[in-house]
């Protein structure tokens, strides 16, 4: 038994919470842009079609305009993965889809940059647009990437463990098909970048909304030909990213295009319309699942086909469609699964990385499915999953290694805190309860960019003030990572956090570090600030135990006095301290880093990486809803969660993103979902893009589970993402409860629940006449 | 696809009279009173204007007077205000009870009675960015010759979605107009055209003064579906007023927005009279309303499911009343 219950720890407040709270935070838009030029973008008014020709001559006329760029003003693609770069920044020959960049103006105000626009004269000539996966792949399509057939952009097929021996050895064998709508992060900020260019010394600094500091650095370069020394990428406050962020967008580089093209500072704001559009969000998913039971709920075999909308680039879609598949397991024990994944373009914007990246859809479906079986055999909703628990530490079939596990716990606690045993099967009407189960990485093992540099690096600096500052490049975008680092160093150099300052995100300061997606910064950069204060204290240690006259094993250090042995008569200060360690050496500057051991960087198959981790978070959760059977309204009544984080570093910021996950889950569970008419978004604002509000989010109980990781700062794993999963399968499970109707779509709108409902009438009228005749 | 505003006049007169004179001096002009509405639709660049004329400091506006005979509610009544209003949820509980799902509470302080009752309608295809509609080639509301959501037709079929509108048409309203030539009071349903283009019947200048309400014995209520339980317009809306006198029904209207271009009156109810609230009455409440709203696909939200959720809502809201 690894695993302790609810830590009762209290948390720490956000080092950058009074600032925000106060108002005083400055993101990207609120930067002092003195002097800057409002850079716009003009975009593709359709879905899919060649340019023919681009003029820019009137627009180039017109009074007030300083700089215009266009595709031919950039031959490098840029993108995520190095092996999918096929995007470029604005479209060069080609658009596809409503809303690509084709042409930006640089000029002294926005209404001139929008007048400049109008007079950019474009010429198409239009080629079919496909807007749904199976039109894309229809034989006679035309291809959006002549490279790839069929407008797959890329096809999985994965088999692990005897897929037919398993599905013979079922007592129940069950297949469905489940759609998941495509969704947006719908991040409160929206994008913005404020680039500037100095034409004496050829310096670009750019200013940016960004997740990924390095790579937007790494892509500068590459599309504006730099060299990486002459930039530098400064985050400042970000106002939520999701994975909205977490590859370089076309906006950033056509800004620092504008810049260099103007030769001055260029400000870019985009629309909320922009925003979405810009997207990289999780794709429209279709799931076909099939799974083999025994008659005590155990899992025989898994084969699942995932087909997901990709849109009309790249972007992260390798990843996305092999997290798909490599999600599947690490969470229960299942002999035998399959796996076939398509990832399909379409003439749509491209989708991306978002919270849950990958595993949301299919862990839907799955445990959806698990539900209607576990109906159909007689079995608890709990029980099949405890049938079913992994052993740790263990290794999956695709590699995934498995070193601390809580599911067990997490079951245990919502179960009890929901009074699941005495309240299911008897809800009243139109009432239900359903559960589901969900895990997530602690980021990836292997990193996209390979490198054979450490997974994190970071930089402490001590001098004559007594204050550590930590330099990290680790991306705070308000999930609390740089708070994070800060108790990390506080705690073991066992001082005060008021101590510490931490300086993110700025690639002229801040070392290297590779963002913040994955969930990987608690994981990775926890452990490396542990490195560094390590360092550090060995420093102050023997700067100590010379000033006392002691062996250095002879120091203890404990509140930030320093003596020699346990309750040792001579002492001294931290402050002393530092004086002592500065002597002879001036200012102090250690660094600490961490590095993935390879055995846990995925299996050797194709696409192996995808999935590999360090550790995996768990998660369970009850939800419990009502639904108006006359209307199809779904309303959240509790919801109970349990995290397995490992160690909760800050159980205050663990919480928030706890309740932070249900939450995103329940948007894309209940309301949430872009939708597009002929290939223009018609969900492109806060009224028509449907976020959850205030008056739909229910009561949330959250609870902390910690399974001490062997690995993990202090035994931490990642705690932003692992519950968001479990939630819309949570919610179909306690809908298919209330009413007896089940769900094959995804969000739960009163449209889709009220026809659900009418369909499942007809076919029980329908029965009951047959069974009449 | 930027989200400025245009330039314009603002004009602020004290009196009603100067309001209209203002409007009539300048082709273009639009009033303006909350401009939660307009001012977004200004964004979008679907509505311009060269002057806007606020009401806000109209004298006279913004006051609800009761009497015996009935309560006069004033255009410039915010939304909040008339929420709030202590004979308005003691007499007319069901205007209230409108009052308060209206929006998010930033809009109810400042939106306006008039306001609500002059919403311009709305589609998913009129109430997008420049830059949309240019790219989709406009539409018959806005610039362009085709409706997208019944491209045969020749008719805009944007949809109303107030939500005082049907409470009022319940309660058996009048609204008071001023205009160039004098004030005029019409009831209220005079005030609407089932023409998503132009449903309003006012004429160049006119503005909607007040909203007067009859005493009223019947019971009302209102009750509307939508996405979510904020923010959002209605998918549907539904006000009843139920008058039942030894167990059978002596009055009843029944008015719903958020389906048509206008707000309206539910036809042909009188066939209830006499009956008492049953299965079989709720069932031809449920058939009546099927048969006249007409949704289109003017929300992301399925037509038809506007339909049934109207007569569900409908259903619900007599059964209730009648507390059967």
């Amino acid at each position: 038994m690894t695993a302790a219950f609810a830590s009762s720890r209290p948390g720490v407040p956000l080092i950058d919470g009074i600032d925000k709270v106060l108002g005083r935070a400055r993101y990207t838009a609120d930067l002092d842009r003195a002097g800057a030029l409002v850079g716009r973008i003009l975009r593709s008014p359709i879905a899919h079609g060649e340019i023919v020709r681009i003029d820019t001559a009137r627009a180039r006329a017109l009074d007030g305009v300083i700089a215009i760029v266009t595709g031919a003003d950039c031959d490098k693609t840029y993108g995520v993965l190095p092996i999918a770069m096929n995007e470029y920044p604005m479209a060069r020959d080609r658009v596809r889809y409503c809303g690509e960049p084709i042409a930006a103006v640089a000029a002294v105000d926005e209404e001139t940059a929008q007048r400049a626009l109008d007079l950019i004269d474009v010429e198409f000539r239009a080629l079919p647009a496909y807007f749904i996966s199976k039109d894309a792949r229809a034989p006679d399509a035309v291809l959006l990437h002549a490279n790839k057939p069929g407008n797959v952009e890329r096809e999985v097929h994965h088999d692990f463990g005897d897929i037919e021996a398993g599905f013979a050895a079922a007592d129940l064998v069950r297949e469905h098909r489940v759609s998941c709508a495509e969704i947006n992060h719908a991040q409160i900020e929206p994008h913005a970048c404020l680039a500037d260019f100095d034409p004496v010394t050829g310096r670009l600094t750019v200013q940016d909304v960004s997740q990924v500091v390095y790579y937007l650095h790494l892509m500068l370069a590459r599309c504006l030909d730099m060299d990486e020394s002459q930039i530098r990428v400064i985050k400042p406050f970000v106002g939520g990213g999701f994975g909205a962020r977490v590859e370089v967008l076309n906006f950033e580089i056509v800004t620092a295009l504008l810049a260099r093209a103007a030769g001055g500072r260029v400000f870019m704001q985009l629309t909320r319309e922009e925003t979405f559009i810009t997207h990289r969000a999780r794709p429209q998913t279709d799931v076909v699942l099939k799974l083999g039971m025994k008659k005590d709920g155990r899992f025989t075999a898994c084969a699942c086909e995932v087909t997901q909308r990709g849109g009309a680039y790249a972007g992260y879609g390798v990843v996305t469609i092999l997290y798909a598949g490599a999600l599947l397991q690490g969470l229960y024990d299942i002999p035998a699964v399959k796996y076939d994944g398509y990832r399909v373009y379409a003439n749509l914007p491209p989708c991306g990385a978002m919270r849950g990246h990958g595993g949301v859809n299919t862990r839907h479906a799955f445990e959806t499915l698990v539900d209607r079986m576990a109906r159909e055999l007689g079995l608890d909703p709990f029980a099949v999953r405890r049938a079913n628990l992994l052993h740790a530490p263990m290794q999956t079939m695709n590699g995934l290694m498995v070193q601390s596990y809580g599911l067990a716990e997490c079951l245990d606690v919502v179960e009890q805190a929901s009074g699941w045993k005495e309240r299911i099967g008897r809800m009243p009407p139109g009432k239900g309860l359903g559960m589901s189960c969900s895990h997530y990485v602690s980021g990836s093992a292997k990193p996209i960019h390979f490198t054979g540099e450490p997974h994190a690096v970071i930089h402490l600096k001590l001098d004559h003030d007594g204050g550590v500052t930590a330099l990290t490049g680790a991306a705070d975008i308000g999930q609390g990572s740089s708070t994070m680092v800060a108790i990390a160093v506080a705690e073991t150099l066992e001082v005060g956090i008021d101590r510490i300052r931490v300086i993110s995100s700025d690639t002229a300061v801040t070392p290297k570090d590779n963002g913040a997606y994955s969930s990987r910064i608690t994981f990775m950069v926890g452990n490396a600030a542990i490195d560094a204060a390590k360092n550090l204290k060995k420093i102050l240690i023997a700067a100590a135990a010379k000033k006392l006259e002691a062996h250095p094993d002879e120091i203890d250090c404990a509140g930030g006095i320093f003596r020699v042995g346990r309750g040792g008569q001579a002492m001294l200060s931290f402050k002393e301290v530092v004086a002592a360690a500065l002597v002879d050496e001036g200012a102090i500057s250690v660094k600490g880093s961490f590095t993935c051991p390879v055995e846990f960087q995925g299996g050797k198959h194709r696409g192996g990486a995808v999935g590999s981790t360090m550790g995996f978070s768990y998660g369970a959760q009850v939800v419990e809803t009502s639904v108006d059977e006359a209307t199809g309204m779904v309303t959240i009544d509790k919801v109970w969660v349990a995290l397995d984080c490992g160690h909760a570093i800050n159980p205050l910021a663990v919480k928030g993103q706890i309740e932070g996950q249900v939450w995103m889950g329940m948007g894309q569970a209940l309301c949430e979902e872009t939708r597009y008419l002929d290939g223009l978004p018609a969900h492109a604002s806060f009224l028509d893009y449907k976020m959850p509000t205030i008056v739909e989010s229910p009561h949330i109980e959250a609870f902390i589970v910690e399974s001490n990781d062997p690995n993990g700062p202090f035994g931490a794993k990642e705690a932003s993402e692992g519950a968001l999963a479990g939630f819309p399968p949570a919610m179909v499970n306690a809908i298919v409860n209330a009413i007896g109707v089940e769900l094959d779509e995804i969000p739960a709108t009163p449209d889709r629940v009220l026809e659900a409902i009418v369909q499942h009438q007809r076919k029980v009228k329908l029965a009951q006449k047959k069974a009449r005749s | 696809m930027s989200a400025r505003l245009s330039e314009f006049q603002l004009v602020q007169p004290a009196r009603i009279e100067d309001a209209i004179a203002a409007f009539v001096a300048k082709p273009g002009a639009r009033y303006v009173a909350g401009g939660t509405d307009l001012l977004v639709n200004m964004r979008r660049g679907i509505v311009s204007a060269d002057r806007l004329i606020d009401l806000s400091g109209v004298a006279g506006w913004g006051s609800i007077d009761a009497d015996a005979e009935g309560m006069t509610i004033g255009a410039g009544v915010t939304i909040a205000a008339l929420a709030r209003d202590p004979i308005v949820i003691s007499r007319y509980p069901a205007v209230a009870q409108a009052a308060t799902s209206i929006a998010g509470p930033g809009h109810r302080n400042v939106a306006t009675v008039g306001g609500n009752l002059c919403l311009d309608t709305r589609c998913i295809y009129y109430n997008q960015s420049e830059w949309w509609r240019k790219s989709n080639d406009y539409c018959l509301k806005n610039r362009g010759d085709t409706c997208h959501v019944a491209p045969q037709g020749k008719r805009c079929h944007a949809a109303f979605s107030g939500d005082l509108a049907p409470v009022f048409l319940a309660l058996g309203a009048s609204a008071e107009i001023a205009g160039v030539d004098g004030r005029r009071r019409v009831p209220l349903s005079d005030l609407y055209v089932e023409d998503g283009r132009a449903h309003l019947s006012l004429k160049p200048g006119e503005l909607v003064a007040s909203v007067h309400l009859p005493a009223v014995l019947a019971a009302c209520a209102y009750e509307k579906v939508r996405a979510r339980g904020a923010i959002d317009y209605p998918l549907a809306g539904v006000a009843v007023a139920l008058m039942i006198a030894g167990g059978k029904i002596v009055m009843l209207r029944i008015a719903l927005t958020g389906t048509n271009s206008r707000p309206f009156l539910l036809a042909d109810v009188d066939q209830f009279i006499g009956k008492s609230v049953d299965d079989a009455m709720l069932h031809g409440v449920d058939r009546l309303v099927q048969r006249q709203v007409q949704p289109m696909r003017t929300t992301l939200a399925a037509a038809h499911y506007r339909r049934l959720a109207a007569a569900a809502v409908a259903r619900r809201v007599v059964r209730r009343l009648a507390g059967a």
